[in-house]
C-alpha cells in the first residue's frame, strides 16, 4: 500500500522516538555498570557516562570480600527457590479447587480468598501477630506470608479452564482419581502457565526488602536487597558529613572523600544482573501471565 | 395441590442437603489442596484485623491486646490534629493524586506508538528494553538515579554543557520542591514499558474487520487511531484506572522510602512512610495502626466508590 508524506514523516518520527526511549531506558544502567568498572577516585571527578576511563575490578573486589553481602545473597537464594515452590504449590491447589464449578461453597471461598486484595490491617497488626506468630527475625517470613496471591490463582485458573474438558473425562473413565488427573494430565501441560507464575514470584522474591525492613533485624538474615538499601542510604549519611564539613569550611580534599559512589555501583550491577541479563529471554513467558489477567471471565 | 408441592420441596431440599454432603466428600481432594490457601489467608490476612482493635486502646507492649485500655477514637484524633500527621495526609493525597491522573495515559499512548511500528524485529528489541527498569528493585532504581543526579553524575554535567560556565552544580535530589517530580518520571521510567503490554493486548484483541471498514470509509492512521483503537480500549482503560484508584491514599512505600533523604525527609513524609517511622521504629503502635486503618478504610472506599461511578457510566466494573 502506498503511504502518504505525512504518514512517513510519522513513521520516521516515531523510529526517532523509540530510539530515544531505549535510551533513555537503559541509560542509568549502562551508567552504574561503567562506574561499577571504573576507578573510585576517576569516577569522582564527573563525566562518566556508559564507558568506564580507568579500568577496574576492585570496586567488585570490594564487595565480594564483604561477607554479610555474600552471606545475604545466599539468604536470597535460598528464599527465593522455596518461595517459588511453596507458592506454585499453594497457587495450584487453589486454582484447581475452585475450577469445580459444583465445588460446595465454591463462591465462599472465591469471596475469602479474594477480599484481602482490597482491604488488609496494615504494617502494624501484622508486626505484633509476626511476634505472636515467632516470625520476627525467622527465614519463614520471606516465604510464608507472600505465597498466595489471587492475581496468582485468576491467572492459573484461566489457564485450567482453557484445557479441554475431555482430557479430564478421558482420565476419570480410564480410572483416575483426582489426584491422579491433576498430577498426570493436567500438570504437565500447564508449563507455560507454572513458568509464569515461577519467573514473577522468583522476581518479587529477589527484588524484595521491605520484608527484612519491617520484620528482621537479625543481620545474618538479611536480604540482598536490603544490604544494597544499607549501602545507599549509608553513603547518604556518609556524604551529608562530608557536605557539611565543606559548608562549615572543614579541609576536605578530593582524596579524603569516601568513594562509596563505585562500590555502590558495583552492588547494584551484582544484584540486578541475574535478572537483568535473563528476562529477555524469558519475556514470553512474563508477559503471557499480564495478557491472561487482562481477559476478564 | 399445595401440599403436594410442599412435599416435592421437601425431598428435593433432603436430596439437596444429602447430595451436598456426598459432593463434598467426593472432593475432599480438592479441600486438601485448597486448605493451604485458605488457611495462609485466614492467619495472614483474617489474624491481623483483629489486631486493629489496638487502634482504639493504648497499646501496652508488655501486656499485649488483653491487658491494654480502651481510649475510644483518641488515636484517631490524634492523628487529625497533629500536623506531622495531616502533612503526610496531605503530601499522600498531592503525590499520589498527580500520578494516577496525570500518569495514566503514557503508558495508554506508548501502547498506540508501539502498535503503529510496522518493523516486528525492531519492535520486539524496543519493547524488551522497555521493560528492563521494571525488573529492578526500587531500592536498585534509587540507588542509579542518585548517581545520575549527583554532583559528578550525568546530569549535572550534562547541564553545565547546555548552561555553560554560569551553570552550578546542584544536587535536585536534596530539595523538598523536587520531590514530586522525581516520584512522578521514575514511576513513568519504570513502569510506563510494562503498563503498556496490558493495552496494547487490549489492541491486539480488537476486530481486524473494523479497521478495514474504516479504510474503505476513507480513515486514515491517525484517524483510526481516534475512531476505533481509542473507543475499543476504554473498557480496559476503566478496569486499570479503578484499580489504580485504591492507590490515591497509597503510595508506593519502597519508591518514596527510597527517594526521601535527609535533607527532605520531614518534607516529604506520607503516610506509608510515618506508619514505619512512627510504628516499627518508635513503637507507637496504637497511632500508627489508626492512621494505617484510616488509609486502608479510605483506599477500600475508593475502589468501591469509583467501581459504582464507572459501572453506572460505562457499564464495566471489577465486581
Amino acid at each position: 500500500m502506498k503511504r502518504s508524506f505525512g504518514e512517513r514523516i510519522f513513521d520516521v518520527f516515531l523510529v526517532v522516538f523509540m530510539v530515544l526511549m531505549c535510551v533513555i531506558m537503559i541509560y542509568p544502567y549502562l551508567n552504574q555498570l561503567a562506574i561499577s568498572l571504573n576507578d573510585g577516585t576517576d569516577t569522582m571527578l564527573g563525566g562518566i557516562t556508559i564507558f568506564p576511563r580507568k579500568w577496574t575490578w576492585s570496586n567488585y573486589d570490594t564487595i565480594f570480600s564483604n561477607e554479610s553481602l555474600i552471606r545475604s545473597t545466599l539468604v536470597t537464594v535460598i528464599t527465593v527457590i522455596c518461595s517459588t515452590v511453596f507458592t506454585l504449590v499453594v497457587c495450584v491447589g487453589a486454582a484447581y479447587a475452585i475450577k469445580k464449578k459444583d465445588l460446595p461453597f465454591r463462591n465462599a471461598i472465591i469471596w475469602i480468598l479474594l477480599l484481602p486484595s482490597y482491604i488488609n490491617a496494615g504494617v502494624i497488626p501484622t508486626f505484633i501477630l509476626f511476634r505472636y506468630l515467632h516470625l520476627i527475625n525467622n527465614i519463614l517470613v520471606y516465604i510464608l506470608p507472600s505465597a498466595f496471591t489471587f492475581y496468582n490463582v485468576i491467572i492459573i485458573r484461566t489457564f485450567l479452564n482453557s484445557l479441554p474438558v475431555a482430557l479430564e473425562e478421558a482420565a476419570y473413565i480410564e480410572g483416575a482419581n483426582e489426584m491422579q488427573i491433576l498430577y498426570k494430565v493436567i500438570l504437565p501441560l500447564c508449563k507455560p502457565v507454572l513458568a509464569t507464575v515461577a519467573l514473577w514470584t522468583m522476581v518479587a522474591s529477589w527484588n524484595d526488602w521491605t520484608t527484612t525492613l519491617y520484620y528482621v533485624n537479625e543481620p545474618s538474615l538479611f536480604k540482598l536487597q536490603y544490604i544494597i538499601q544499607q549501602i545507599i542510604k549509608q553513603s547518604e549519611v556518609v556524604q551529608k558529613m562530608v557536605n557539611d564539613s565543606a559548608l562549615t569550611g572543614g579541609s576536605t580534599t578530593v582524596r579524603a572523600r569516601p568513594t562509596s559512589e563505585s562500590v555502590k555501583a558495583a552492588a547494584i550491577i551484582f544484584s540486578t544482573l541475574p535478572i537483568i541479563c535473563t528476562y529477555p529471554f524469558l519475556q514470553k513467558y512474563f508477559v503471557k501471565g499480564v495478557a491472561i489477567g487482562a481477559v476478564k471471565d | 395441590m399445595n401440599a403436594l408441592n410442599r412435599k416435592k420441596e421437601e425431598t428435593q431440599e433432603r436430596l439437596g442437603s444429602k447430595s451436598l454432603l456426598s459432593r463434598m466428600k467426593k472432593y475432599r481432594f480438592l479441600y486438601l489442596i485448597l486448605a493451604p490457601a485458605l488457611i495462609l489467608v485466614l492467619v495472614f490476612c483474617y489474624l491481623p484485623m483483629f489486631g486493629l482493635v489496638i487502634a482504639f486502646q493504648d497499646y501496652d507492649i508488655i501486656g499485649g491486646i488483653t491487658a491494654s485500655e480502651f481510649v475510644g477514637f483518641d488515636n484517631f484524633v490524634k492523628i487529625f490534629t497533629m500536623p506531622k500527621f495531616t502533612k503526610a495526609i496531605i503530601n499522600t493525597v498531592k503525590y499520589s493524586s498527580v500520578q494516577l491522573f496525570l500518569g495514566m495515559p503514557f503508558p495508554i499512548i506508548l501502547a498506540l506508538l508501539f502498535n503503529e511500528l510496522r518493523m516486528i524485529k525492531f519492535k520486539r528489541v524496543v519493547q524488551t528494553i522497555s521493560y528492563l527498569p521494571y525488573f529492578l528493585s526500587w531500592i536498585s532504581v534509587v540507588g542509579m538515579f542518585s548517581a545520575f543526579f549527583a554532583l559528578d553524575g550525568t546530569y549535572n554535567s550534562f547541564m553545565a554543557a547546555i548552561v555553560g560556565e554560569s551553570y552550578e552544580a546542584k544536587n535536585i535530589l536534596t530539595d523538598a520542591d523536587n520531590f514530586l517530580g522525581i516520584l512522578f518520571w521514575t514511576n513513568i521510567w519504570k513502569n510506563i514499558g510494562w503498563n503498556s503490554i496490558i493495552f496494547l493486548a487490549a489492541i491486539t484483541g480488537i476486530d481486524p474487520t473494523l479497521y478495514e471498514a474504516a479504510m474503505v470509509d476513507g480513515c486514515n492512521r491517525f484517524k483510526q487511531v481516534l475512531y476505533i483503537t481509542i473507543p475499543c480500549l476504554l473498557p480496559t482503560i476503566a478496569i486499570i484506572f479503578i484499580m489504580n484508584t485504591a492507590s490515591l491514599v497509597t503510595l508506593n512505600f519502597e519508591q518514596v522510602f527510597g527517594f526521601q533523604n535527609i535533607y527532605i525527609q520531614e518534607e516529604t513524609e506520607v503516610i506509608n512512610t510515618l506508619v514505619y517511622r512512627q510504628g516499627i521504629l518508635n513503637a507507637e503502635y496504637s497511632l500508627s495502626t489508626a492512621f494505617g486503618m484510616f488509609q486502608g478504610a479510605v483506599s477500600f472506599a475508593l475502589v468501591c466508590i469509583t467501581n459504582f461511578i464507572v459501572k453506572r457510566v460505562s457499564g464495566v466494573g471489577i465486581w
